[in-house]
């Protein structure tokens, strides 16, 4: 494994007389690239590791959610209704309707987590594209989408949600499709700024000058160079596609029955409060976790990629303090 | 700054001119639409051809539209289908209702969060500054409405010290004492929220500002560090602050969609939820209105106080830092 610390290495190859004995040496070998980097700024975050292992057990269960859940999540048994946890194999306890609580908690992971990461993938294809061109041409393509942006976010986007939810039906494309195209405005704003900067840098005007074509520029320059704040973006953009999911299921406007997700679970409980009041905590505190987790990755993604470090302004916190204190 | 303001103030009416079209032509391209909401079922195709005539449903989208917004000029939002009630009667008490709700928690929210986003950009990494963080962590992935059904498992159910839900108790409305019992559970969800934000916001802009140069030449020539913090580096690190609270000015009016419905708080939110399950256009026409016009407003009120506050910026610039 090629470290940054190879720098230190005994180099071979280095006769240069001037450079003297102690001075560090040339890097042997490949130097990393920056997604290297990156990963291994990365994997030093305890929270963003964390939140790594964690989403990666949650998309473990979505996926393997049929052999996991020990009961079928929509069976309704009116015999086993109310159950406490642990009874007859029911380990969180069965709703008023006798389905098994941890089963549906499982199942509801594939929903969620199919929302979160296919929203993401759908607002940033195109809120990167339309940042790119409007960023790249500018003139009136830039208005008009300039323009559009500002009518879209002159109204909450849960408003929004809810008014195409409700006029057109409930169906888990059309939630996708309109959460998607209510959360692209930012990528779009955020890689058109990109754009703005990077399109007047030299090696784009090279690119140019060899008769690189605009779409060339765009997607094997321009959007390569943008693509760590992109991805910051994403990150954070899968936790928000969860908590509005669960928020229009809780409305009764998102997932329906006999499907399952941890919205539509919690709207179930309110109902059922004075009965088992449980039921409430457990799909919340999923929730809770996941974007929790997704969180912590796309901060550990923009820490690992902001050139000034965190420890260092730690450090530099704590020496500031001890100055003060010392009276100086 | 005129000319400034009346290209804003056009470009704010083509906003909403532009939102009223979009949102119009959206509940006319819902399969059926108003139409077949309006017509009652059981009718023959003749007496609902009559009905369709008396409501204007006949006639071309566009046209419907100009009639449309003729009337909301003049303030006539329509009549609701089911009860023929008109619209703003039930608007303006919910407005009413959520204005009470969101400034109390955002005034609260406000008073905590600046100081405490100040204090903890003296201290960065100390006690304070890790608690808040946590919130933030805690108030940007937790489900708001999932936090208000907790508390309300909590509070209300098992310990039995604040009232579940609703705005007033049974034969108490207009009491403020019982108002106020009421509005604490809702507000503590919407305070969390807004604190996750701006207590992170004020630290931020403070810390950017305690950087600059002139802060370490006031430190550098021995002003007194509370000095340096108040006078110094206060006043500008509030400037953006300022822009952020004036955003998100129109929530006030626009209220905490989920919040309501979780507390049953008949504000502007849960109207809208119902109203959209019932499928009531013209009230969610009204509503969707009001709204883009509270955010446009909303835009406008913190681009001028950023204008007013900070000489240094020139507004209308292209590329300028407004």
């Amino acid at each position: 494994m090629s470290d940054l610390n190879t720098a230190t290495a005994p180099n071979v190859q280095n006769t240069d007389p001037v450079v003297t004995g102690n001075a560090p040496l040339p890097p042997t070998g490949k130097p990393p690239g920056p997604w290297k980097i990156v990963w291994q700024k990365f994997s030093r975050n305890p929270f963003a590791m964390t939140g790594l292992v964690v989403l990666l057990i949650f998309i473990f269960v979505a996926v393997f959610a049929k052999f996991i859940a020990p009961f079928d999540p929509a069976k309704i048994d009116l015999m086993t209704a109310n159950l406490k946890p642990g009874v007859d194999g029911h380990w969180l306890g069965t709703d008023e309707l006798g389905r098994d609580i941890f089963s549906r908690l499982v199942h509801s992971s594939q929903v969620s987590l199919l929302i979160g990461f296919s929203v993401a993938i759908i607002a940033v294809f195109l809120g990167s594209i339309l940042g790119a061109i409007s960023g790249y041409f500018g003139g009136w393509i830039d208005t008009v989408l300039m323009r559009l942006i500002d009518v879209m976010i002159s109204l909450p986007s849960l408003f929004i949600n809810i008014l195409v939810m409700a006029i057109f039906g409930t169906k888990l494309l059309y939630l996708i499709l309109i959460l998607a195209l209510t959360s692209w405005t930012g990528v779009a704003r955020l890689v058109r700024g990109q754009f703005l900067q990077l399109r007047e840098m030299q090696y784009v005007e090279a690119a140019r000058a060899t008769g690189v074509s605009h779409s060339g520029i765009i997607f094997r320059h321009l959007l390569r160079n943008a693509s760590f704040p992109i991805i910051v973006n994403a990150t954070l953009m899968v936790g928000g596609a969860i908590l509005s999911e669960s928020g229009l299921s809780y409305l009764g406007l998102g997932i329906q029955m006999p499907a399952t997700s941890w919205g539509l679970m919690l709207s179930n409980s309110q109902e059922f409060m004075l009965t088992n009041p449980m039921q409430a905590v457990y799909p919340g505190l999923c929730i809770l976790i996941v974007v929790l987790a997704v969180n912590f990755i796309g901060d550990g993604i923009r820490d690992a990629l902001d050139p000034r470090q965190k420890n260092t302004r730690r450090r530099l916190a704590k020496w500031r303090k001890n100055f003060s204190k010392s009276g100086i | 700054m005129t000319e400034y303001l009346i290209r804003r103030l056009l470009q704010s009416i083509l906003v909403i001119f532009l939102v009223s079209i979009a949102a119009f032509g959206l509940m006319h391209a819902a399969p059926g639409g108003p139409t077949q909401m309006m017509i009652s079922p059981g009718l023959s195709p003749e007496t609902a051809a009559v009905q369709k005539h008396n409501l204007g449903l006949d006639k071309p989208v566009p046209t419907q539209y100009v009639i449309w917004l003729k009337n909301m000029l003049k303030g006539d939002m329509g009549n609701t289908f089911k009860n023929n009630t008109p619209v703003g009667d039930l608007i303006w008490p919910a407005v009413k209702n959520t204005l009470a709700l969101m400034s109390f928690s955002w005034v609260i929210s406000l008073l905590i969060a600046i100081p405490w986003g100040i204090y903890n950009s003296t201290r960065e990494y100390g006690i304070s500054d890790q608690s808040a963080n946590f919130i933030t962590y805690l108030g940007f992935a937790m489900p708001a409405f999932w936090f208000g059904i907790i508390l309300q498992e909590f509070f209300s159910i098992k310990m039995d010290w604040l009232p579940l839900s609703d705005m007033y108790s049974m034969e108490k409305h207009g009491d403020l004492g019982n108002l106020f019992m009421h509005l604490i559970l809702p507000s503590t969800v919407l305070i969390l929220v807004n604190l996750a934000g701006y207590v992170k916001y004020s630290r931020s802009s403070m810390l950017e500002v305690l950087e600059q140069d002139y802060i370490r030449t006031a430190r550098a020539k021995g002003v007194p560090e509370r000095k340096v913090i108040f006078r110094h580096a206060l006043r500008n690190a509030l400037i953006p602050i300022i822009t952020v609270i004036g955003m998100d000015l129109a929530s006030l009016v626009a209220g905490a969609t989920l919040t309501e419905k979780v507390f049953n708080w008949p504000g502007m939110g849960r109207l809208f939820v119902d109203m959209a399950l019932a499928r009531e256009y013209t009230v969610l026409m009204a509503i969707t209105m009001i709204t883009a016009v509270a955010v446009v407003l909303g835009n406008l009120i913190a681009d001028i106080l950023y204008k007013l506050v900070d000489p240094r910026v020139q507004l209308g610039r292209k590329g300028g830092k407004a």
